[in-house]
């Protein structure tokens, strides 16, 4: 690293003041709108349409918009968070269980007919298809079974939405175990099954934890599919956010709270793995 | 139980693979067949208690006679190469100027991975509240400078930027440190040996660097472009495709006709040319997946 910044490219003052300028307006330019909802979330609905940014100063600061979506509405935004984690959870598990299994499948043992990556490659295909384009057919299922508004329905939709990912990044993370491993566990009387569960998956737990929170984060920010499975009783965080809207207006104090309440659990897990974020978002083809 | 160990084997990969194939095939597959199988039909969902065969003219009626699927195409079009392009160039300028390591860089890393992570939806409501025409955060400090205030949602010419301004806010990042991660992977022998032959900074970029991280840029391009055609939170949560249909995605288009409306043959069939749109397109990137590793 070191070596490459002194010899390649020497920085001069004016390319230090440049990228100083850079850093500074697109930092600021991201997370303005972040900066923003947290400010408004403080105001008062009259203060709310105000273009003053400093609490205490400018105006005064409150906690109306959190008492009224904690505590006023605090049944719908409780019952859309429970759900929200709830379909998040049991999708990202079912993710990680069908992924991890055929993502070693993949990995680890040669299919002749169709090959190893023909299978794989189909199944990163099903990542490219819109969810638009199944509305329709899974409406009618769904309707079938009696599962609208029922937070299976959603569980199945956000698992058939991450699978892809997760068969990708698990199928990444057990080629870079050495071979060894299993084969000598596979030697001194290990199951295959054994391998697998003893010797393989607890090497691979960071990337379990990866696919999982990944699969969480794009679970809980899924719309268009609670749109259509969940009227009322299965309604997620962001359906919510978007009945923010609905009642008087844009009420700009209600709609930043709801907001902030969406942001928060990503934010916070994104964070958290930081370093997988792009891999996952690019199905492993940039890894940081 | 004491089974041949290759019997065993084969029992073992399989039995590992099918479980993740079967529910493909029941959840995904079956799926997208039954939606071709309708889009042969006329079937109001509101008035009709079944499907009615009706050959290919759905296909005929929105290839032909509907001029509002051509627009919403056309917006869609125009959404995904301004967005897209836009955020490859500011994403590559921004690579570019700080891939070099510096103090605190981790630390914007982060910050960055913010507007990615956040749900589209709630992107979309935040930045419904600071382009508000009349109250919005935007327009009050424009104002407060002296300029006309920006019709951000209600002019159908403007909409449509305001639309890419968001993505391109939320998805610029994303370009940025995956672009970023492909500059890491950079050999540095290649750059000393240029140095050492006194090639500009210029030639490097040209000569090496974009040769180099081409590849990459096309996939990350790629899988940018799919995405941004699947556009619906921003269009739904900020204007509600209007004014004037301006800003109706071709996604949005087919959730009306299909959901909203229940016109079940019509969006089956709408939704499986927007299918074949995106799955042209995803058959290069599927090939450059396949031909990874």
């Amino acid at each position: 690293m070191l070596s490459r910044s002194s010899i390649i490219h020497r920085r001069s003052t004016g390319g230090w003041i440049l990228l100083c300028i850079v850093l500074v307006v697109f930092s600021f330019w991201t997370i303005f709108p972040i900066f923003w909802a947290v400010v408004t979330s403080f105001k008062f609905t009259g203060d709310a349409y105000d273009p003053t940014f400093i609490p205490w100063v400018q105006f005064k600061p409150t906690l109306q918009g959190w008492r009224f979506v904690l505590i006023t509405a605090g049944e719908r935004t409780f019952r859309s968070l429970r759900n929200s984690i709830v379909i998040a959870f049991f999708s990202s598990a079912a993710v990680l269980l069908l992924g991890s299994m055929a993502g070693y499948a993949l990995a680890r043992f040669v299919f002749r007919k169709w090959k190893n990556k023909d299978i794989a490659v189909w199944i990163l295909s099903n990542r490219m298809f819109p969810p638009v384009a199944v509305l329709i057919p899974y409406f009618l299922i769904m309707r079938t079974l009696r599962l609208l508004d029922n937070p299976l329905s959603i569980i199945i939709a956000h698992t058939i939405l991450n699978l892809p990912l997760g068969v990708w990044l698990m199928i990444d993370f057990f080629r870079d175990l050495p071979k060894d491993l299993d084969d000598a566990a596979l030697i001194d009387g290990c199951s295959f099954v054994g391998a697998f569960f003893r010797i393989a998956l607890p090497l691979v737990a960071p990337g379990l934890v990866a696919v999982f929170v990944l699969s969480f984060i794009f679970s809980w920010n899924e719309f268009i599919f609670v749109l259509v499975l969940g009227f009322n009783k299965s309604i997620t965080i962001p359906i919510t956010i978007a009945g923010a809207l609905t009642t008087k207006g844009l009420e700009f104090w209600k709609v930043a709270t709801m907001s902030l309440i969406g942001v928060i659990p990503v934010v916070l897990l994104a964070t958290f793995i930081s370093r997988f974020l792009i891999r996952g978002l690019t199905m492993g083809a940039i890894k940081e | 139980m004491i089974l041949k160990p290759a019997l065993h084997k084969k029992l073992v990969k399989w039995g590992f693979l099918l479980p993740c194939l079967a529910f493909m095939m029941l959840m995904a597959v079956f799926p997208l067949v039954w939606s071709l199988s309708l889009s042969f039909t006329k079937w109001l969902g509101t008035i009709m208690a079944r499907p009615q065969w009706h050959g290919l003219k759905n296909f005929g009626d929105i290839l032909f006679r509907d001029p509002r699927f051509w627009a919403d195409f056309g917006f869609t079009v125009r959404f995904v190469v301004m967005a897209v392009g836009l955020e490859l160039g500011i994403g590559l300028g921004l690579a570019h100027l700080l891939h070099e390591p510096f103090r605190g860089r981790g630390f914007f890393r982060v910050l960055y991975l913010i507007p990615m992570a956040c749900p589209p939806i709630a992107v979309a409501f935040i930045w419904k509240m600071m382009v508000h025409p009349d109250v919005g955060i935007i327009n009050s400090m424009i104002s407060a400078v002296g300029l006309a205030k920006v019709k951000w949602t209600t002019s159908t010419i403007v909409a449509p930027f305001t639309i890419v301004m968001v993505d391109v806010w939320e998805w610029t990042p994303f370009m940025f440190l995956a672009l970023l991660a492909a500059y890491q992977a950079l050999p540095q022998e290649v750059y000393h040996a240029a140095a050492v032959d006194g090639a500009s900074k210029g030639q490097m970029f040209r000569r090496i660097t974009l040769p180099l991280i081409s590849p990459l840029i096309l996939t990350i391009v790629l899988i940018r472009i799919i995405d941004a055609f699947k556009l619906f939170e921003l269009v739904f949560g900020i204007t509600s495709a209007g004014p004037a249909n301006s800003t109706e995605a071709l996604s949005y288009y087919i959730y009306l006709t299909g959901i909203k409306w229940f016109d079940l043959g019509k969006g089956a069939a709408m939704s499986w040319i927007f299918l074949i749109i995106l799955l042209s397109i995803s058959m290069f990137l599927l090939s450059r997946f396949r031909r990874r590793d």
